[in-house]
């Protein structure tokens, strides 16, 4: 017979009275999800802390969770928090202009841009090789303004719905929108750029 | 109401997420379905957040778990006795 996994609230609450073994069972849970979204958010560098502080501060605060959000959504706001203080005590190097990538018309609000070269950002898994595609990548959301980078992240890497993403960060959805909409035409921009056509 | 595509572009997200208008909607798949540029735009805004969430796809090294264990017996040994 197989054994169901307890529910995270089920592993909370034993937790939260001392079960040590059901807060390590909390932490494989969410211990890759948290790294990836630090490593994010902050850099390889820093996400190892962002890690430790995560958990420790949703260890202390186990008792506080009172259920009116999932457990998950809970964590990942203390993770999304711990990232976001982690970021502002360090030292980031000057955030570039990006709008060389913004998509650019003519006088009659045409794309200057052909179909085929605009198409093209839609391939650069397949035509960029791996390894370039990883630095890059992680190089030009490391220069997102933050507020871009982090609606970004937040909405379209680790796919948060709107609504969530505008509750962590403390703005309006409609804010969030725009925060994402400009951030994808920067990256969209830069992708073809990196395979040598227009934006 | 007619669009061009930098207007069309500027209201994309908010298409996508359906929260405009039903004729806004309209007039947006009017155009772009008679714009070989924007479908090409719109295919490669699509695929701009796939592309580099698989590209930002970091997985946990095996030290910083055992870090991560080492540190927490150690804080929550003393957050217990606090």
């Amino acid at each position: 017979m197989v054994v169901p996994e307890p529910t995270d609230e089920t592993l909370a609450a034993r937790a939260a009275a001392g079960d040590d073994s059901a807060f390590e069972a909390i932490v494989r849970r969410y211990q890759a999800r948290v790294f990836r979204l630090a490593s994010r958010l902050t850099s390889d560098a820093d996400a190892p802390d962002v890690l430790q502080e995560t958990f420790l501060h949703v260890y202390r605060h186990l008792s506080s969770f009172r259920g009116e959000s999932q457990f998950g959504t809970w964590l990942y706001r203390i993770a999304t928090n711990a990232a976001l203080m982690h970021r502002r005590g360090t030292k980031r190097r000057a955030v570039e202009s990006l709008d060389e990538y913004l998509p650019r018309f003519d006088a009659d609000g045409v794309h200057a841009a052909t179909p085929a070269e605009l198409q093209v950002a839609s391939h650069a898994d397949e035509l960029l090789d791996r390894k370039t595609l990883v630095e890059r990548a992680r190089d030009v959301i490391e220069r997102l303004p933050d507020h871009y980078r982090d609606a970004f992240v937040l909405r379209d890497l680790e796919e948060m719905p709107t609504a969530a993403v505008a509750q962590a960060l403390g703005i309006e959805p409609a804010a969030v929108r725009q925060r994402v909409h400009r951030a994808r035409l920067m990256l969209r921009g830069y992708l073809s750029d990196l395979l040598g056509v227009k934006p | 109401m007619t669009y061009t595509c930098a207007s069309g572009v500027e209201l994309l997200m908010e298409y996508l997420e359906g929260v405009l208008p039903a004729e806004v909607n309209a007039a947006l798949e009017e155009h772009v379905a008679g714009c070989a540029r924007c479908t090409a735009f719109v295919a490669s805004y699509q695929a701009t957040p796939r592309i580099l969430r698989d590209a930002t796809m970091a997985e946990l090294p095996a030290d910083i778990e055992t870090s991560l264990q080492a540190f927490l017996r150690t804080h929550t040994r003393a957050f217990k006795k606090s």
